[in-house]
């Protein structure tokens, strides 16, 4: 067990060195003059509107509407690449949000453990998601969890509709039979 | 021995430009440690030319100094990169803790449940766990300098590289030791020392000159509020989720 334990301490060791060899000091010089960009809550407001809009089906059917497989194989391919954008730009806001955070944090004296790690956590599944959505957007196109949240609904309503003796059946009725 | 004699001429000229540079001063455990290295080396020839019967006993002390000297080297890099960071300084202690608590809850929750057992087998494994020991606080260390963009500048960061270097294989020989040391040990002696000489050269490299580290500039009076501060992370990161639940409600 500690020979592995040691191997891997090594190759991490090594690696963080690595990193740490390439890493240029810009970010902190940037951070030692201040400029750090201020950045307020509006910054990463984006109307739902518009979020709406890149993922939902209204497009796509419209598209459909017209019966035209190269302009439906345009619009997929388009809307993919903006899906996208908006992904790749909510993860750098992200990024950017903590990275402030870290850098004014860094110089508090009264520092919560505790909540820094509760704020890394939720970066962490910030950043999973993103990932995540990028991939389904890439492998399955913009409209994945749009399809995904109807087909499950379809089906919930399907087992609804084949289970009505069950799903009437209320612990009341249980009680008094 | 002529490989011998260039690493000991490497850390004189590196504990000569050391003072003529001022940097012992600003890194007093690390150049003891390295002065200590370069007189060990000679009192160990001298007891295994003339005293042989010693050498054995003599070799442990200076090694168990040289390790003290080491651990020394990492708290003087925690307490010089952080001086003007004491948010960083804090949660770095805060998780030097959480790792050295792990290892002890490891140790007794290994089958013999004795860490003073497990640290003091031999010699040896002793001087082995102590070195994994230490590269995991420098890890600690290192990644949370990375995480919080700690500024080290040139000398510090060069004392990081090369002492991480030298940890680095120092546990890679203990555990290839373990594994089957009769095969390893004719290519062993010629790694050991070039990777030496090579954390020397590091060190003379970046320990040429001093260089001075860049104060970090005090925040201002609403950024100082730590609670404000965490507050709007929060809430950024809330308005992140929302927009990403959008996309489910499309």
């Amino acid at each position: 067990m500690i020979p592995s334990l040691a191997l891997t301490a090594v190759a991490v060791l090594a690696i963080i060195l690595l990193l740490l060899s390439g890493r240029d000091d810009e970010c902190e010089e940037r951070a030692a003059k201040g400029q750090v960009r201020q950045q307020t809550p509006q910054d990463n407001v984006q109307p739902a509107g518009l979020v709406r809009r890149i993922f939902s089906l209204e497009d796509r059917d419209f598209i459909r509407g017209i019966q035209s497989r190269e302009l439906q194989g345009l619009f997929l391919d388009e809307r993919r690449k903006v899906a996208l954008h908006w992904v790749r730009q909510t993860t750098g806001e992200v990024r950017e949000i903590m990275k402030r955070h870290r850098l004014i944090s860094r110089q508090s004296a009264n520092l919560d453990a505790g909540a820094e790690v509760k704020l890394f956590f939720r970066y962490a599944e910030i950043r999973f998601l993103c990932g995540t959505l990028a991939l389904l957007v890439r492998v399955f196109g913009p409209h994945v969890l749009v399809n995904l949240a109807a087909h499950t609904s379809e089906v919930y309503q399907r087992m609804g509709r084949s289970l009505p003796k069950v799903a009437s059946v209320s612990p009341g009725n249980l009680a008094a039979s | 021995m002529l490989i011998w004699w260039t690493g000991t001429l490497l850390e004189i000229i590196i504990l000569a430009r050391g003072y003529q540079q001022r940097l012992t001063r600003q890194f007093p455990i690390f150049y003891a440690y390295l002065l200590f290295v370069t007189l060990d080396e000679f009192v160990r020839i001298s007891f295994y030319r003339w005293d042989p019967n010693h050498y054995s006993q003599v070799y442990w002390v200076t090694q168990y100094i040289c390790l003290a000297l080491g651990a020394g080297i990492i708290f003087e890099i925690y307490r010089v990169a952080l001086r003007s960071y004491p948010g960083a300084a804090r949660m770095t202690r805060y998780m030097l803790v959480v790792v050295f608590a792990a290892i002890v809850v490891k140790t007794l929750t290994m089958p013999s449940g004795d860490l003073f057992a497990w640290l003091a087998s031999t010699s040896l494994v002793l001087e082995r766990n102590l070195r994994i020991v230490q590269a995991l606080a420098m890890l600690t260390l290192v990644s949370l300098f990375v995480w919080y963009a700690i500024p080290f500048g040139r000398n510090l960061k060069g004392i990081l590289i090369g002492y991480g270097l030298f940890i680095a294989m120092s546990i890679l020989q203990f555990a290839l030791w373990y594994y089957s040391w009769d095969r390893f040990k004719p290519f062993w002696t010629y790694a050991e020392t070039s990777s030496y000489l090579v954390v020397l050269g590091v060190w003379v490299n970046t320990l040429w000159s001093s260089e001075t580290l860049h104060e970090a500039k005090p925040v201002n009076q609403f950024e100082s509020d730590y609670q404000s501060l965490v507050a709007s992370t929060r809430e950024q990161f809330r308005r992140t989720l929302a927009r990403l639940g959008w996309v489910v409600r499309a």
